[in-house]
């Protein structure tokens, strides 16, 4: 009989695995009112000063908030899972693991800076 | 109905050091209802007998001839020669080491198999005659038990030909799920546990190769899904 030798259960995958399920649910939910104030302002419905009123609004900063949120958490436990498939090389994998996590969150932390200074 | 099968089957002889290439056959048409391994034995019995591969019950029971059969792997013994497109390509199951021929190696598969303690582990006294069931929890195991460990499942995802060596894989992950949802085993924390990680499980997209592949029917992306599910309930 071949002699098992491997390092066992590192008891991780289940956060992000979750994490990627709540991210998905929140985007599904939130997503679709990004395009319909979209759609509102390509077909004339809302001028730049409704448009500055809805962002302006209190609700909508923290619906934004929690979005963009979301967005950078789904994006960066997809794109996490695709490097850990395909960059087999460990030293790889972390680095740009790594890179991803630091690139990410500065995109976030730029973007909530740019909704809660507005008009502030 | 065709008189002649044309079939283009994978040759590899590790002690020549030449590549490994397709060699084309004829076999005639034998009989209504003729199937794969019909003509891989003719092969090998009338044309040539430097052809090798595994073969046993011959009935989709024994799981020894696991192959990919027109990009597709399924079991040679219980696949239908009728409705397969002419020239019928013949593979070793993709993602393996290949030993010759149509031959891989199937440590690796067995040793993933071996991590999950594929056995009923029970604390409590044995009864007198033996660990009863009723027939609600019996049911519970159709779907489960009945795979055959032929690799075609396992050898189909590609999440196990990128993570092969951390991920255990359909098969295994299925018989898993077999005796976490058997009402006698009592190790069930102790098996997620044992399954909890980011390659080990999780490493499943659901991409349902694995069903599509399956000889049996069986379902392992449902059976992994269930283990994902178990795991979740115990942590929230």
């Amino acid at each position: 009989m071949k002699l098992i030798k491997e390092p066992g259960s590192a008891r991780s995958g289940f956060r992000d695995w979750y994490l990627q399920r709540l991210s998905a649910v929140v985007l599904a939910v939130l997503l679709p009112l990004s395009f319909v104030v979209l759609i509102l302002v390509y077909t004339g419905h809302l001028d730049q000063f409704g448009l500055l009123d809805i962002v302006d609004n209190f609700v909508s900063r923290l619906l934004h908030t929690i979005l963009i949120i979301a967005l950078i958490v789904h994006a960066y436990m997809g794109l996490k899972v695709m490097i850990e498939d395909y960059v087999p090389v460990i030293g790889w994998r972390v680095s740009l693991i790594g890179g991803m996590l630091v690139l990410m969150s500065g995109f976030g932390i730029w973007w909530l800076a740019i909704i809660w200074a507005w008009g502030g | 109905m065709v008189d002649v099968i044309r079939l283009s089957v994978f040759r590899y002889d590790p002690e020549t050091g030449s590549k490994p290439s397709m060699q084309s056959y004829e076999v005639p048409f034998l009989r209504p209802g003729m199937k794969l391994l019909d003509a891989l034995n003719y092969i090998k019995w009338e044309l040539d007998g430097t052809l090798t591969y595994r073969r046993s019950c011959a009935e989709g029971v024994c799981g020894s001839d696991g192959l990919n059969i027109n990009g597709v792997n399924g079991l040679a013994c219980i696949t239908p020669i009728a409705g397969l497109k002419q020239p019928v390509h013949v593979r070793p199951l993709p993602g393996m080491h290949v030993i010759r021929d149509l031959v891989v190696d199937m440590d690796h598969f067995f040793d993933q198999y071996r991590q999950i303690q594929p056995w009923m582990k029970a604390t409590t006294p044995l009864p007198e005659h033996e660990r009863l069931q009723s027939p609600e929890d019996r049911a519970a195991l159709d779907g489960q038990y009945e795979c055959i460990l032929c690799g075609c499942c396992t050898t189909a995802c590609p999440s196990w030909w990128w993570n092969g060596d951390r991920f255990l894989g359909p098969a295994a992950l299925l018989q898993a799920n077999r005796w976490i949802v058997d009402s006698r085993d009592e190790a069930m924390g102790e098996r997620l546990d044992q399954l909890e990680d980011a390659f080990r499980l999780y490493r499943c997209h659901q991409i349902m190769n694995c069903m599509e592949a399956c000889p049996k029917e069986l379902n392992p992306t449902a059976a992994i899904d269930n283990i994902k599910r178990k795991i979740l309930a115990r942590k929230s």
